[in-house]
């Protein structure tokens, strides 16, 4: 189980990650989600003892990373894939690894060939293309099996074969029961990979849930034509909803029902022509859950 | 899989990963051809123009420490690598990838330093001893006066360049460990060694005398010299002493490591 304790993480005068609090569960995919530069970053660097909150923790079993005496074994993580000695070769990164944890070699082997390498295994890291860091980094995450894996923007600069072998890479993780923790900053991504989100935004939790979810009880709009659009715009302005006009004497109306906006309009007795609702889609779900959050981002040019 | 890794486990990572980069081996050479091969060729021009030499100055040849000369040479090569030992990793960013390996991070620098300091002996011990013998093989085929292994004073003198680069190694690891970038600590060593003792030299002469017996570099000259220079240290009051700025050095830089994020 992966647990984030009310964690704070200050730079100076800037919050990176404020007050966050949340559960990872076992079994599912989980989501990561909030806008470039909103603490996903740091608060994975938290998570594997890179970085000290400035209060909170994070605990993985109930234990803070740094009590971890084998952690590789315990948690897996893939933060940078080009952060590794280019010089040195995949094989031998691999095999530093395993011995720091005790992993045996031959673990090195398999987790090569799983991930497709097996290769290059000789060859220096600093030759790769991303595309084959993002496996070695995989690699390097699997090589203590462990029940919780962390990836940070893991299908960044990957072809689209890459993200599809990903995506059900992820999927057959977490049916095996793993701790699957995932972050983005591209919804659509998240939509098709993670079965649970939690939204982030200026290092702040925004709210969390499936995808069904978050799309649920998003603003929907109601897409209204009607034979008199000023006077039914009065009514329903009148019942507390938002009412935008459109180009062509429509109304988009936000804060009530099809059926309650048809049942005003007959009240007012005003014939409504049309009458349909717009189903929010994931992005504007997200750009509406962040939106706040990435008004300040353009302020401060503040790494993630 | 389910013994709990330990010091060794962390040493052993370690070693695999200085011997697995080329940077190593060039590095190693680099050392060696400095050591071995500037003192050779000291030892060489001293026999070759001996006959032109002030007799005044044949009576003070000083055969062990001219055939050492090549440590304050060798000293940059083995103080880049103990630097780059870390600060390589910070360079990459493998440096985040060693600590989520091991969180333990004086566990991890224990390690590092356990690795420089086998190393280092090893190759310290072996060069001082070829570069020695080498001298003394010259000045004996030139009929100079030679020193010996045999004599305890002259071997104490060469066992102690060795050790006198090893310390050097672990202060150039240590102050990689406090700044992090290879070119900021190769400057800082350079400047300690190397640049230090110039600008003493333009302080009034009896400052000179307090001052200059602090150096690491007049430290290394006593410690590999079989003659006591008034101006510094005792040869074992030296080891002790840049021991001490060694130890404290490292323990600095660690106890940063564990504080800082990475």
């Amino acid at each position: 189980m992966l647990k984030i304790d009310h964690l704070t993480k200050r730079y100076g005068d800037t919050v990176a990650v404020n007050d966050l609090d949340f559960e990872v569960r076992p079994g599912v995919v989980t989501g990561f989600l909030g806008p470039n530069g909103s603490g996903k970053s740091t608060t994975m660097r938290i998570i594997l003892g890179l970085d000290r909150p400035t209060s909170g923790r994070a605990t993985i079993n109930g234990q803070t990373y740094d009590q971890l005496r084998a952690p590789l074994r315990e948690v897996g993580a893939l933060l940078d894939a080009k952060a590794l000695d280019p010089k040195r070769s995949a094989r031998n990164h691999l095999r530093a690894l395993a011995l720091a944890n005790r992993i045996p070699r031959s673990r090195v082997d398999e987790v090569l060939e799983f991930v497709g390498i097996a290769s290059v295994a000789n060859k220096k890291v600093g030759g790769f293309s991303l595309g084959m860091s993002q496996r070695l980094g995989i690699a390097g995450a699997l090589l203590g099996d462990p029940q919780i894996l962390l990836f940070d923007e893991p299908v960044n600069g990957l072809d689209p074969e890459g993200i599809r072998w990903i995506r059900d890479f992820f999927r057959s993780l977490a049916k095996e029961g793993r701790t699957v923790f995932v972050s983005s900053h591209l919804m659509s991504e998240m939509a098709v990979s993670a079965d649970e989100i939690i939204v982030i935004g200026r290092g702040k939790f925004i709210r969390s849930g499936t995808v069904d979810d978050l799309t649920a009880d998003a603003k929907g709009t109601v897409f209204v034509r009607a034979a008199d659009p000023h006077a039914l715009a009065d009514v329903l302005r009148g019942a507390g909803a938002e009412v935008e006009g459109t180009d062509d004497e429509a109304l988009s109306v936000a804060g009530m029902s099809a059926p309650e906006i048809g049942n005003a309009a007959f009240a007012a007795g005003i014939a409504v022509h049309e009458l349909t609702p717009q189903r929010a889609s994931l992005e504007d779900v997200f750009m509406d859950l962040t939106a706040d959050a990435l008004e300040y981002g353009h302020h401060d040019a503040e790494a993630s | 899989m389910n013994s709990t890794p330990n010091l060794v486990d962390t040493t052993r990572s370690e070693w695999l990963k200085f011997r697995s980069v080329r940077a190593s081996l060039i590095g190693v050479l680099t050392f060696f051809v400095l050591t071995v091969g500037l003192a050779v060729l000291v030892s060489f021009v001293i026999k070759t123009n001996w006959n032109h030499r002030d007799p005044a100055r044949q009576l003070v040849f000083d055969p062990v420490t001219t055939s050492l000369v090549g440590v304050f040479f060798g000293q940059f090569a083995a103080g880049v690598m103990g630097a780059r030992f870390i600060t390589s990793e910070y360079a990459s960013g493998g440096i985040r990838t060693s600590l989520a390996a091991v969180p333990q991070r004086w566990r991890l620098s224990l390690s590092k330093v356990i690795v420089l300091l086998v190393v280092f002996s090893v190759l310290s011990e072996i060069a001082t001893f070829l570069a020695f013998s080498v001298g003394q093989v010259i000045y004996k085929s030139g009929h100079l006066p030679t020193g010996s292994l045999s004599n305890s004073t002259d071997l104490r003198a060469v066992v102690f360049a060795g050790v006198y680069l090893v310390l050097l190694t672990l202060i150039g690891y240590a102050l990689g460990l406090l700044l992090r970038t290879t070119a900021t600590t190769i400057s800082v060593f350079v400047a300690v060694l190397f640049i230090v003792p110039i600008i003493m030299n333009f302080l009034p002469s009896n400052w000179q005398d307090h001052v200059n017996k602090f150096l690491p570099s007049q430290m290394g000259a006593a410690m590999m010299s079989p003659d006591l220079t008034q101006q510094a240290f005792s040869w074992g009051a030296s080891a002790l002493l840049l021991t001490l700025y060694t130890a404290v050095l490292l323990v600095v830089g660690t106890v940063v490591l564990t504080r800082r994020d990475a």
